[in-house]
């Protein structure tokens, strides 16, 4: 009997490429087109992308590891980041099960990937946060250059605030087809018990702002 | 012909995914609507300037606790 593995490293290697060649462009379809690219991505099953999106959000965890004092393991960190991933997702999902009398539209696979992808705006604001801790260390200063910058960054952040809660509300949306109110009530009971827990992982000190 | 058909089939069940959104009242479906067609596509397009917009507002209001907000910010990661 012949038991050896065979596995076709080319055709994976493609597989990788193409996926990452289509996390770009996702990306900039997330960017130009939100509702459109979301819609489309509730029905996407290659996983690969979303490998792709976590591992540069490890990517991250490693590299702030060397900028601060005192911290957790980049591992540890990104595992936390992970459990809080799927608590959220499983709370979004358990809740729309509920609220939703069309059940067997509902998928679990869907709402990862679609969440996946809203977790773009959260890694360039966090990422973009962290290069500017290296270039131009706080603290700011009073000064007109200061003033200008802090709106400059209140407006940057806002921005990229504002995309998410787009993306979040388009992936529940459409992976677990719910309508408006919906959406704002399980919105309001998902920060009912998010933000308490937020300021547990500040106490901790493994996320002085919550990595969502 | 049958790709074509295919194709077609495929994007009507994209787009109708989901039933388009009611709230109950017609004044607030329309106004909802209205808000959320600029959204769908290029939304930074409303968002960026209004983000600006509110930075100022801020400052206006808050004057120079937005520079510690910001500080605190920079510590956020």
């Amino acid at each position: 009997m012949d038991f050896r593995l065979k596995v076709n490293f080319k055709k994976s290697f493609i597989d990788l490429i193409t996926s990452l060649i289509f996390v770009f462009k996702n990306f900039f379809g997330l960017i130009f087109f939100p509702y459109k690219t979301l819609r489309r991505l509730s029905f996407e099953k290659d996983y690969y992308q979303s490998f792709f999106i976590f591992f540069l959000i490890f990517c991250y965890f490693k590299f702030v590891y060397f900028l601060k004092d005192k911290p957790y393991p980049a591992t540890f960190n990104f595992l936390v980041f992970f459990a809080n991933f799927f608590l959220t997702l499983l709370f979004f999902y358990y809740l729309s099960l509920i609220l939703n009398k069309k059940r067997k539209d509902i998928s679990f696979l869907s709402l990862f990937f679609t969440f996946s992808y809203s977790l773009f705006p959260t890694l360039i604001w966090f990422g973009s946060v962290s290069f500017l801790y290296i270039i131009l260390p706080p603290p700011r200063t009073t000064s007109t250059l200061g003033i200008f910058f802090s709106i400059f960054f209140l407006a940057y952040s806002f921005s990229l605030l504002a995309w998410k809660l787009i993306l979040v509300f388009l992936s529940l949306r459409f992976s677990l087809k719910l309508n408006f109110y919906q959406i704002i009530y399980l919105l309001i009971l998902y920060l009912l018990w998010f933000l308490p827990y937020s300021i547990i992982l500040y106490r901790f000190k493994i996320f002085k702002i919550p990595f969502i | 012909m049958k790709t074509v058909n295919y194709q077609l089939k495929r994007k009507l069940n994209e787009i109708f995914i989901v039933e388009p959104n009611d709230l109950g009242m017609r004044f607030l479906t329309l106004g909802y609507k209205f808000l959320v067609r600029y959204l769908k596509t290029a939304p930074f397009l409303i968002i960026v300037p209004f983000s600006f917009l509110l930075g100022y507002l801020l400052y206006l209001f808050f004057g120079f606790l937005i520079v510690r907000l910001v500080t605190l910010l920079q510590y956020g990661f």
